[in-house]
């Protein structure tokens, strides 16, 4: 449980800032100038905050909506994302946030409605094109549903613009939200998956991947569309035999035809991130198969790459049409 | 207590007076080894020292520095500035853990870490550093003289997590200050040393962490010996042995290595192994 707070002095006062506060009755409230006093300073450590993280509560000033890196999307020729929040609940050993900062304290940018004016300012520019907003990339959302309410007040808001989709990328089983609002056809919970033991070992804190496929499945039931993120595909010494279970697992709950897409990613760090993850990590099987590739990105080779890919995509030929099939990156 | 010989422990204590420093130096039987241009303490088991600065910012930060260089001081030492405080929030005689650093002269803020805080229970606040005792107490939190120009050093040369600023209450609104004299303040601090240690505890545990992130792998240090490494193959060299460590944990990499091998050979055996 956070047990600090900091708030920016401009937003300590508004409605959404003290909604958060109140939900930590016994945490300390300390007011902050602006966010980058405390957060990702050079000489902070992510692990030690990890084992504490506070909570930071602040104003985005710009770059409220972002372009998709590109190749990344499902389908929609204009793709981007938004982040309210940097860092996340669970703890994944592969998570890139770790790389990217020095701080695992939660960072809540609490302007809302900046960011829904600018998504309305992009969609009103490129209104001819077809476009996908992502969240869920620098924090799960839903995981902090329960103090941001941010997917509460962003499905209103994306119902109203029925042409654009909107993805929720995640691994909690958290569903009151979706409880509380009809189904959006164009609203997409995407989940992120791999294989049971695999999970077990890397994505610490996260919901087990039996109880994110029973999650999947009562939302597709309720009508929610369901998006299949196998990014990354994680490379160990039976991966073939595990993801294969892993299919089969997924599609015996779930039918096909609530499955919005499917989509496939290599594991990528920059050169940077990635020694950080293995001085944090020093004893990972998984990270040990990783190299530098000649652009100073970690990748596996290139021949495990293609393989993992190729094996996955055609056992998921099994079960879904193809045409939903996506690469990340 | 702090256990002998404990792999990786350092530990700094940046105090501005003796009576101030006095029942610290007891607990961890810390001796003299210099009196110019500050007095310095050192325990002869393991890496504590302690440095007795002297009043105000402009020693604090210079005690800071002094003693970084004379204990050789490591990126991952703890840095504790401790010492009594005044304040219109507290009882005299109370504990508090600094979580917010402002001066009376500069703009700049601090907020030491909260993972020192943690599960420990000691009152928390801001602390105002100021240039002159401070009687009025005009403002919430306590006030001192040194912190500001202590931290305003150490969060260069030690991680966020491994600082942290601890005062006791020793004079509320009304105090008269020449009461207080070295024999009080002993007294006062006597009675929290327990708090200190689990403060303290908090700081080695996190100072653990970052150990083990910085410890090289296992046959590091031999095969640099071995062969003469530049320093971008000893990254790589650095990278590749923690990688063997998780993949091959039964594997001994030195007897990968032939006679004649040079450095780059070396590595590209590691990495041809590691393709597999």
């Amino acid at each position: 449980m956070v047990d600090t707070i900091y708030v920016e002095d401009e937003i300590i006062d508004t409605k959404k800032a003290q909604e958060i506060i109140s939900k930590f009755r016994h945490a300390k409230v300390t007011s902050i100038k602006r966010f980058g006093e405390i957060f990702n300073l050079s000489n902070q450590n992510f692990r030690i905050q990890k084992t504490n993280p506070a909570l930071i509560l602040a104003k985005k000033q710009k770059g409220f909506v972002l372009d998709a890196p590109k190749g990344f999307g499902i389908g929609d020729q204009n793709n981007y994302y938004f982040s309210h929040m940097y860092n996340c609940l669970y703890d994944c050993s592969y998570c890139f946030l770790q790389g990217m900062y020095n701080s695992a304290n939660y960072l809540v940018f609490v302007n809302f409605h900046d960011y829904q004016s600018e998504i309305e300012k992009t969609i009103k520019k490129h209104k001819e094109k077809k476009m996908t907003f992502f969240t869920g990339y620098d924090c799960d959302s839903l995981a902090m549903e329960p103090i941001t309410n941010f997917i509460n007040d962003f499905v209103p808001f994306f119902s109203r613009y029925k042409k654009v989709l909107f993805e929720i990328r995640t691994k909690s089983i958290n569903n009151t939200v979706f409880r509380t609002h009809d189904p959006l056809a164009n609203c997409i919970v995407a989940y992120s998956l791999m294989p049971e033991a695999l999970a077990q070992i890397l994505d610490k804190k996260a919901p087990s991947i039996s109880a994110r496929i029973k999650n999947m499945k009562y939302l597709a039931n309720k009508g929610w569309r369901i998006g299949l993120r196998f990014d990354p595909l994680i490379y160990c010494s039976n991966w073939k035999a595990q993801y294969s279970e892993l299919f089969a697992n997924i599609f015996n709950e779930i039918k096909e035809e609530n499955i919005h897409s499917v989509s496939l990613g290599s594991l990528r760090f920059p050169k940077s991130f990635f020694n950080k993850l293995l001085q944090y990590y020093p004893n990972s099987e998984e990270l040990s198969f990783l190299r530098s590739n000649d652009k100073g990105i970690i990748s596996y080779d290139q021949s495990i790459e293609n393989e993992m890919n190729e094996y996955c995509r055609s056992e998921l030929m099994k079960y879904s049409d193809a045409r939903k099939f996506f690469s990340c990156g | 207590m702090i256990e002998k010989n404990l792999e990786g422990v350092s530990v700094r204590w940046v105090i501005a007076l003796k009576g101030e420093a006095e029942e610290i130096i007891k607990n961890y039987a810390m001796k003299r080894v210099a009196t110019t241009p500050f007095p310095v303490y050192k325990n002869k088991d393991f890496d504590m020292w302690l440095i007795l600065s002297g009043i105000g910012q402009l020693n604090a930060v210079a005690a800071t520095t002094y003693l970084y260089v004379k204990s050789d001081a490591s990126y991952n030492t703890i840095w504790i500035n401790f010492g009594i405080v005044g304040s219109r929030n507290f009882k005299v005689g109370e504990l508090i853990q600094i979580d917010k650093i402002t001066s009376s002269d500069f703009q700049d803020n601090y907020y030491p870490s909260p993972s020192a805080f943690k599960n420990n229970n000691i009152e928390r606040c801001n602390l105002i550093t100021v240039n002159k005792p401070e009687k009025l107490f005009e403002n919430d939190g306590v006030y001192d003289m040194e912190a500001y120009g202590f931290f305003s050093f150490a969060k260069k040369i030690a991680p966020h997590e491994l600082i942290s600023v601890l005062k006791i209450i020793s004079d509320i609104p009304g105090t008269d200050l020449s009461e207080i004299d070295k024999h009080s303040v002993e007294i006062l601090v006597s009675k929290q040393i327990q708090l200190i240690e689990k403060v303290l505890k908090n700081l080695l545990s996190s100072q653990k962490i970052i150990f083990l992130q910085l410890k090289d792998p296992k046959y590091f240090d031999e095969i640099c010996l071995q062969k003469k490494f530049t320093f971008s193959q000893k990254v790589t060299l650095r990278k590749y042995l923690t990688q063997w460590q998780a993949r091959f944990p039964q594997r001994n990499p030195l007897e990968e290595i032939g006679q004649r091998m040079t450095a780059s050979q070396i590595l590209k055996k590691f990495s041809d192994n590691l393709m597999r």
